[in-house]
């Protein structure tokens, strides 16, 4: 007889907490979770009718660093502008030389899509994930129809959606980490939105269009492109950038080396 | 819509600022400023993200020896370039060029690396031009 009524209480938590997780979903306003419910198998077969972007995709260091006239030039508001300029005035002091990255943080989007290691591409009937070699990260880009979040938290790589026209994959990323760079001196805001059009240009080659706005940082829409190359022979390696860092900055962006 | 011209120029000034954009910028050291350091032995060398580190020994005036530093590319990129864990061991004779430190500690980044049977490894292809060298 004593042994029933505490038998019962593991019961009565697990139900609790059964009741207690949807109506704390309901109270966060966000979307029920049947979008990342199981798929049925058919939903698989459906991949078969996408582009084949199976492989080890490495950026074309040309458009990561290697224009002629620097790293394209943004308009931007006269706030904007100010605020780059000083960034840049402050290099003269020897501060903003070296960024967080130093520090092994990553720089969230778009700087993670334009880092000198490669990417990789899975779907699922769900999402796309693109994964980059460089910190080992994961973006989840949702297929499946969901809208964008309305008031999502700061992500350093924001919050994905995508679609597909034809054989482009569009993706629209928001709710990006306003202390990471969208280029340096430049940071996003909450109205900072990315759309990246993926395409192939040829079987080996692929070709990423990207488009910045923001009403708060630029006067016009900020374009800019990206290319990968097929490496057949390549794999994708590991990247845990805590391993040996001997580089640092500190919070002016000055540099230092530890080589003891 | 990068025009060819533009293109090759910038493959090159790719090469010249990479590590910047990898993991860091260039601030540090005299970039493309490649000076050589010969005699040497292989004191460590650290296979480890985000950047391989070789530790060396040179004989200096005073009968001794110094120790230097040179911080590299990553395992990631150099695998991809022929170089493993196994290219160096320490006791290897070697010669070297590096971009000096700035502030004048014995040590910068790695550019090249001679072996006794006079074969040369590159952490930076070749040809990469010293004027294009950036802070990213």
């Amino acid at each position: 007889m004593h042994e029933a009524p505490r038998s019962i209480i593991p019961v009565i938590c697990v139900v609790a907490a059964m009741i207690a997780i949807p109506v704390n979903a309901q109270d966060t306003g966000q979307a029920a979770p049947e979008a990342t419910a199981p798929r049925p198998a058919s939903d698989y077969r459906k991949l078969e009718a996408l582009p084949n972007w199976t492989g080890v995709w490495a950026p074309d260091w040309a458009y990561l660093f290697g224009r002629a006239d620097g790293p394209p030039k943004p308009e931007l508001t006269p706030a904007a502008a100010a605020k780059l300029e000083a960034f840049e005035a402050a290099k003269e002091k020897g501060e903003n030389l070296q960024g967080q990255i130093a520090n092994c943080i990553p720089p969230g989007m778009p700087g993670i899509m334009r880092m000198p290691y490669p990417i990789e591409f899975v779907f699922t009937p769900n999402a796309v994930y693109v994964i980059t070699e460089t910190f080992s990260q994961v973006r989840r880009i949702y297929t499946d129809g969901r809208s964008l979040p309305e008031d999502p938290d700061p992500f350093f790589n924001g919050h994905s959606i995508g679609r597909w026209e034809g054989d482009t994959l569009v993706v629209e990323t928001i709710g990006l980490n306003p202390k990471m760079e969208l280029q340096g001196g430049i940071n996003p805001t909450e109205k900072t939105r990315i759309v990246e059009r993926f395409r192939l240009a040829d079987p080996g080659r692929m070709m990423v269009d990207m488009t910045i706005t923001d009403p708060d940082v630029f006067a016009k829409p900020f374009t800019s492109q990206m290319a990968y190359v097929l490496k057949p022979d390549w794999e994708m390696r590991e990247y845990v950038c805590q391993e040996n860092n001997r580089d640092a900055a500190d919070e002016f962006g000055r540099p230092t080396l530890n080589i003891d | 819509m990068l025009r060819t011209r533009s293109l090759l120029l910038g493959c090159a000034v790719a090469v010249a600022a990479m590590p910047a954009a990898a993991h860091h910028s260039t601030a540090l050291f005299h970039w493309g400023k490649e000076v050589p350091l010969t005699n040497a032995t292989v004191e460590r060398w650290d296979w480890t993200n985000p950047h391989v580190f070789l530790y060396v020994r040179v004989p200096n005036k005073a009968g001794g020896t110094d120790r230097w530093a040179f911080e590299g590319m990553s395992p990631n990129h150099l695998s991809r370039e022929g170089w493993s864990k196994r290219t160096l061991k320490p006791g290897d004779r070697i010669n070297l060029t590096y971009y000096p430190l700035k502030d004048g500690r014995k040590g910068g980044f790695n550019v090249s690396v001679t072996f006794a049977d006079g074969k040369t490894i590159r952490q930076l292809p070749a040809g990469a031009p010293a004027s294009a060298a950036r802070e990213q």
